[in-house]
């Protein structure tokens, strides 16, 4: 006997309950009630209602019943449907549409008047229209507009006058009548409308009033967490906001010191022009008696921001120079692998005469340190880490380590490193903007002035300026050069020559050669010859498979791949019509470019290096290590200036020999390392492509172009199918003297699949077809039009750093 | 808690009378024999001939709300007492029982002479029970809010805030907290944000309280209105107030509503069409996006529902307008609106089938759709409380004719049993667990047998809903419902 239980479990919804029928049923008796179980669930009604009479009487009916008796219902007021005009108040049919019915938002306002004429308006139109002719709308539209003109306070018969575009007889006619039957109207406007809440809440408890707005509890968030990164979001925007004005204050300020910089130099070109003073000699005599800050004389070309630099002492010049030495050798030390070994580098802006070869003592570094450090301008020359610390021991956890049996094509880890540091930069720039005569080994001319840089991937990029000089310049036989090139090298070239130039802006338009050379002899104007690798670079243990001879003939090769690009003038003008903001995107996308190919090195730990040598001494003196790369002394003096805009031709040549210290592109600090030289030019190429003076050459690891370019082909085999259209961009531009083979880094960038790696790749390969064409000329075209997708590409990834940077 | 009188239709009656105290003369004593027309004042209680269904005559007791006098003849706005207000209406003096009349009740700062604890009016319950043992008028007043109301000379438009805190709290829980707190010390409160029915009905003034518009004329329908509705006031004089049938504009007269159609060129609800079968199509509205259409609507529904309330704008609310086609176009059956959001499973905030389509399975059709839009939707949905009389009827009339369908489709597997849960219903249905619950209870199918709940179903439960679905012809087809519901919560506020 089952005992039940007293009480009942809870009714658990999530229960089966089985369902008994008709004479399945238990007994009844057997079941217990559940009302002590299962709370009686309320009716959702109110109280008071739920009592009322018909509605218990309806319930107790269904009950009792199990369905509705008429009788039970519960009563409500009556309704008819028995309107006998209906038809024809609602004229004509509607016809169902076949499809639902969607209706177009806002497209119930038809401009039609809301005021509805009645029985009263209707006499008066009838009245109106004996004398003139009214339509009811018209009518309509009339009180329509005088009553939406009227609050409390009638408008005026002016007003209505305003308001209404009729006759004014019948205007007044018609405000008449209004403003009487306004007066007799109970309601606030012959419109009946809902009753507007006012804002003092005393009608909150106007019944009347209805549809109020729900101002006070209008619900904002609901997340919190949300709310705060919003908010954080909008201080970093303002932050950010106002970083972008300082920055545009001080571009504003930098363009106003421009201003002033160009009205001096003409000043000072003046005086000199009056004075007689074409050769510079006056102006010499009066430098080097002057403290360094009386020497702002560089001829500025006004479109060309960047090339806005401040001349140094001439008393400085000679410890330019060995830093620039002792950075190339850093590079060309830095690039040579055990592991690779055909992949040395061969340093294109060697001179041509090893014999001249300056040999630099550590005396020179610690004194061009020395120097450095003490000039404002060079307030962080002395951090740098040593190459060969570095080669032994690497920057830590982010260390590139090369493993056995692999060959590397990737830049120097170090390199990249350095892309990241732009502030340390400053001092070099003057080093590296300096345009001296250049002379090239391969074929053996004289190039003009130019400056040596060494770009992304450390290929060799050569900015030309051209000048009016130019076609006296090659007719200059290197070997007349060589002579003095090792005394030369001392020379400051900009701060003699561009004044030269800038009277001769006046006065003549050419120097002949004779005087050139005599500049060049007198130390005024320097000059820059490739050289053949030195002896000590054999020695360092690295280089494996070269031997001496080997490495003469290597470097003639190399030394020969500086390709130059001298395409036009016409892109001159272009650059300097870049705009700061163009500047600022630039800015970013460069570091963006930067950050991508390092990731892209550390995503691919495999690394070509480039076999430049580098020269032991080198690490003293440069600042840092990627700065001694990028500003090796070969480049220095090899590479002109130019990197963003080609000067006006009259002035091209003076103006970018500086070592100047302004470091800046368009005059904004430019982040240092090589690659981001390159970037340098690669963004002045983008943002104006017609830039022609820009060149771009390739310094090779390799001793021969064959070398690399199976490396290439390997590295990026997708790559090659697209060599035919693109060799013909190579062919075409084959204006470069030399072919250069291509340079580590390229592999780099062919690892991953961007335009420029596949055109570089296509470049090898016309390479390899076209001995003569140099791929370096391909290159720099390349590079040219390259950088614009890529910069597009990178536009999407936010860099806000570089900007703030300035400031 | 029902000690505690709110004046709600059939709750406290008295408040109208004790005002009348204050303003006139001191009702004298009970009994104290008074001529009978001009004594009768608001607040006065007395059977009312009422003639009801079976066109029988009846005396109900009823209240007088109000008092009026048009051209010399007196007319009393009575309300029947424990009937609905729909049924409150304007008697003439003829139909008054004088004899039987009883007077409101001296103010009471005292406690009430017939003894009952408090000095507040009673519940209905005990209201009742009140009526049948004494015909006693000393029924409790309430003391110590009176005197915060301010009575102006006419008593139509008399406040009567007599509620108590407690008994807002006890029916307004869901409610704002404010609204409590605020009414205790006199000052009414706007009702809350959420829903659009009020359950709180301490500001119910005598204005809310009685019809304001005798006749609306909507299409070929003339429609009684059975609770106020704020139409503007100056048209509340009028003997009819004429609708667009389609854009649903007032207008003053039948000569405006003519001009208007001459303008308007609506021919169905300005709202998109999501649903057609046969002659029945439902068209949403976004009470943000067309609010002047969506006002009208809840202007013309508040005619017909009680506790709705239209304090706050539309934008909250979607309007699922149902509407039946022929030649003239797609006429307004009936609607039911929807918050966008509903923070309490609400699927319909109100729900109206208009009086001429009442009784012909239009409100179970439109209970159905909503429910059909919750199954869309992937939820359970519940209307939003407080339900009317019929509002409860026809609930309860679709809950248990879709739970008894459900249980009897369910076909035994293997000669066990079938059974369900009460999850696998709401599932099914999208009803609410708690309406499964409360409809299996009010059917009485579940029993407790053997240890574990039963549903039982009798024969006559049985046969009750064959019967009535064979009467139920109009079905929502869900195949014919063309609706995507939206995430309001994405978007900015309705």
């Amino acid at each position: 006997m089952s005992k039940l239980s007293f009480r009942a479990r809870a009714l658990d919804a999530a229960k089966p309950l089985p369902i008994y029928r008709g004479k399945d049923m238990p007994d009844l008796n057997d079941c217990v009630s559940i009302n002590r179980a299962v709370p009686q669930m309320p009716t959702g009604m109110e109280k008071e209602e739920e009592s009322e009479h018909h509605l218990q009487r309806a319930i107790s009916a269904q009950q009792v019943f199990r369905e509705k008796k008429e009788s039970m219902v519960i009563p409500v007021p009556e309704a008819e449907s028995n309107v006998n005009y209906y038809n024809r108040l609602y004229k004509g049919e509607f016809k169902q549409p076949k499809q639902f019915i969607h209706i177009q938002p806002f497209n119930l306002d038809n401009e039609q008047p809301d005021y509805d004429m009645d029985s009263e308006d209707e006499t008066l139109l009838n009245r109106l229209n004996r004398k003139m002719e009214i339509k009811p709308l018209q009518f309509e539209i009339m009180i329509d507009r005088l009553e939406k003109a009227s609050s409390n306070q009638l408008v005026t018969l002016q007003e209505a006058k305003l308001l209404l575009n009729e006759d004014d007889y019948l205007i007044k006619a018609v405000y008449d009548y209004w403003v009487r039957k306004r007066k007799n109207c109970r309601g606030p406007s012959l419109i009946p409308q809902i009753k507007q809440e006012k804002r003092d809440g005393s009608t909150n408890n106007d019944p009347y009033v209805a549809f109020r707005r729900r101002t006070e509890k209008m619900q904002t968030r609901k997340n919190r967490k949300n709310d705060e990164a919003s908010y954080e979001k909008m201080l970093k925007l303002r932050r950010e906001f106002s970083r972008a004005i300082t920055i545009l204050e001080m571009i504003k300020r930098r363009e106003k010191t421009k201003r002033e910089l160009l009205h001096l130099t003409l000043e000072v070109v003046e005086k000199r022009y009056h004075l007689g003073d074409y050769g510079g000699e006056i102006l010499n005599e009066v430098k080097i008696n002057r403290s360094e800050k009386e020497l702002y004389a560089t001829p500025a070309t006004l479109h060309n921001g960047n090339h806005h630099k401040v001349q140094e002492c001439k008393t400085k010049h000679p410890h330019h120079l060995s830093l620039k030495e002792e950075a190339s050798d850093v590079v060309r030390q830095k690039k040579k692998y055990p592991k690779k070994p055909k992949a040395e580098a061969l340093i294109t802006s060697q001179q041509p005469t090893p014999e001249t070869l300056p040999v630099i003592n550590k005396s020179d570094i610690k004194q061009y340190d020395f120097h450095s450090s003490d000039e404002d301008e060079f307030p962080q020359v002395l951090s740098p880490v040593s190459e060969p610390e570095e080669e032994n021991d690497p920057d830590g956890p982010c260390a590139f380590r090369r493993r056995a049996g692999c060959q590397y094509y990737a830049p120097r880890l170090d390199q990249a490193n350095h892309s990241c540091e732009n502030s340390e930069l400053a001092d070099l720039d003057k080093l590296r903007y300096r345009h001296c005569l250049t002379t090239l080994t391969v074929p053996r001319r004289c190039i003009g002035f130019a400056r040596r840089r060494i770009g992304r991937g450390g290929r060799v990029i050569m900015d030309r300026i051209s000048t009016e000089h130019d076609p006296v310049l090659k007719q200059i036989d290197p070997e007349m050069l060589n002579s003095f090139s090792s005394s030369s090298q001392t020379i400051d070239f900009s701060s003699n020559f561009s004044r030269t130039n800038a009277s001769s802006k006046h006065c003549e338009n050419r120097l002949s050669l004779s005087e050139i050379l005599s500049n060049i002899r007198s130390c005024r104007l320097q000059c820059f010859q490739p050289r053949l690798l030195n002896l000590q670079d054999s020695d360092s243990e690295e280089c494996t498979s070269r031997k001496p001879g080997q490495t003469v003939n290597n470097k003639r090769v190399s030394a020969a791949s500086v390709a130059l690009l001298n395409t036009s003038k016409n892109g001159i003008s272009v650059t300097g019509g870049i705009t700061e903001e163009q500047f600022q995107t630039h800015q970013q996308q460069l570091v963006q470019m930067q950050r991508q190919q390092l990731a892209q090195l550390q995503q691919k730990q495999q690394s070509q290096h480039s076999s430049q040598q580098t020269h032991p001494k080198a690490q003293g003196s440069s600042t840092s290590d990627c700065m001694s790369k990028t500003l090796d002394s070969a480049s220095a003096h090899f590479a002109a200036s130019a990197v963003v805009s080609a000067p006006v031709p009259s002035r091209s040549e003076v103006t970018k020999e500086q070592n100047t210290g302004h470091n800046n592109i368009n005059g904004v600090v430019q982040p240092s390392g090589t690659s981001k030289t390159l970037y340098s030019t690669n963004m002045a190429l983008s943002s104006s492509p017609g830039i022609s003076a820009v060149q771009l050459v390739r310094t090779v690891g390799h001793t021969t172009t064959n070398h690399l370019i199976p490396a290439l082909c390997t590295s990026s085999p997708q790559t090659l199918p697209m060599n035919n259209s693109c060799l013909t961009n190579a062919v075409h531009l084959n204006n470069v003297s030399v072919v250069s083979p291509v340079n580590v880094h390229i592999n780099t960038r062919t690892s991953a699949p961007s335009p420029t790696a596949l055109k570089l790749a296509t470049v090898a390969a016309s390479m390899d077809r076209v001995p003569k064409v140099t791929p370096s000329s391909a290159i720099s075209s390349i590079a040219r039009e390259n950088h614009e997708p890529e910069r597009l590409g990178l536009n999407g990834i936010a860099e806000t750093t570089v900007a703030m940077e300035v400031t | 808690m029902a000690e505690v009188v709110s004046p709600v239709p059939g709750a406290g009656r008295r408040e109208p009378g004790e005002v009348g105290r204050a303003r006139g003369p001191p009702v004298a004593d009970l009994g104290v024999a008074l001529s009978p027309q001009g004594e009768i004042i608001e607040g006065c209680r007395l059977p009312v001939l009422r003639r009801n269904q079976d066109n029988e005559d009846e005396w109900p007791l009823a209240e007088i709300l109000s008092v009026k006098d048009i051209s010399g003849r007196k007319l009393f706005y009575v309300h029947y007492i424990d009937f609905n207000k729909r049924l409150d209406e304007w008697v003439t003096h003829e139909r008054l029982d004088l004899k039987k009349i009883q007077f409101p009740k001296k103010e009471a700062k005292t406690p009430t002479k017939n003894g009952l604890p408090g000095s507040r009016p009673g519940s209905p319950e005990r209201e009742v029970k009140r009526k049948v043992e004494v015909v006693s008028p000393a029924t409790p007043v309430p003391s110590e809010t009176a005197p915060a109301s301010v009575f102006p000379q006419n008593g139509a438009a008399r406040r009567a805030v007599a509620a108590q805190p407690g008994r807002k709290r006890k029916s307004n829980c869901l409610g704002t907290d404010e609204d409590s707190q605020d009414s205790s010390d006199g000052i009414p409160s706007a009702p809350r944000m959420t829903g659009s029915l009020v359950s709180d009905r301490s500001h119910d003034d005598i204005v809310t309280r009685m019809k304001n518009i005798e006749c609306i004329e909507l299409g070929r329908h003339r429609l009684k209105p059975w609770y106020f509705s704020p139409y503007p006031q100056e048209l509340t004089t009028l003997p009819v107030l004429y609708l667009c049938e389609f854009c649903l504009k007032y207008g003053r007269s039948l000569k405006c509503l003519q001009r208007h159609l001459t303008k308007c060129d609506l021919r169905h609800p300005p709202g998109n069409e999501i649903y057609r079968k046969g002659t029945i199509s439902f068209f949403e509205i976004d009470g943000r996006k067309n609010k002047s259409y969506s006002q009208n609507l809840c202007l013309l529904a508040k005619c017909f529902l009680d506790h709705k309330t239209l304090y706050y704008d539309t934008d909250p609310f979607l309007f699922y307008v149902m509407t039946e086609y022929d030649c003239k176009g797609f006429h307004i059956v009936g609607y039911f609106s929807k918050e966008k959001e509903s923070t309490e499973d609400y699927n319909v905030a109100c729900i109206l089938t208009l009086p001429p389509y009442q009784r012909r399975g239009y409100g179970k059709l439109l209970i159905e759709f909503s429910y059909e839009l919750s199954k869309v939707e992937g939820k359970t949905g519940t209307p939003e409380k407080p339900l009317s009389d019929l509002g409860l009827l026809s609930y309860r009339s679709y809950w248990s004719q879709t739970i008894l369908e459900i249980l009897m489709g369910l076909k035994s597997e293997s000669g066990e049993r079938p059974q369900i849960t009460i999850n696998e219903i709401s599932e099914i249905t999208s009803i609410k667990k708690e309406d499964v619950i409360s409809t299996l209870q009010y059917l009485n199918l579940i029993n407790y047998y053997k240890g574990q709940y039963i549903l039982t179903l009798s024969e006559d439960i049985v046969d009750g809903h064959e019967r009535a679905m064979l009467k139920r012809l109009l079905r929502i087809d869900s195949k014919c419902l063309h609706f995507t519901p939206k995430d309001w919560s994405k978007r900015g506020k309705w």
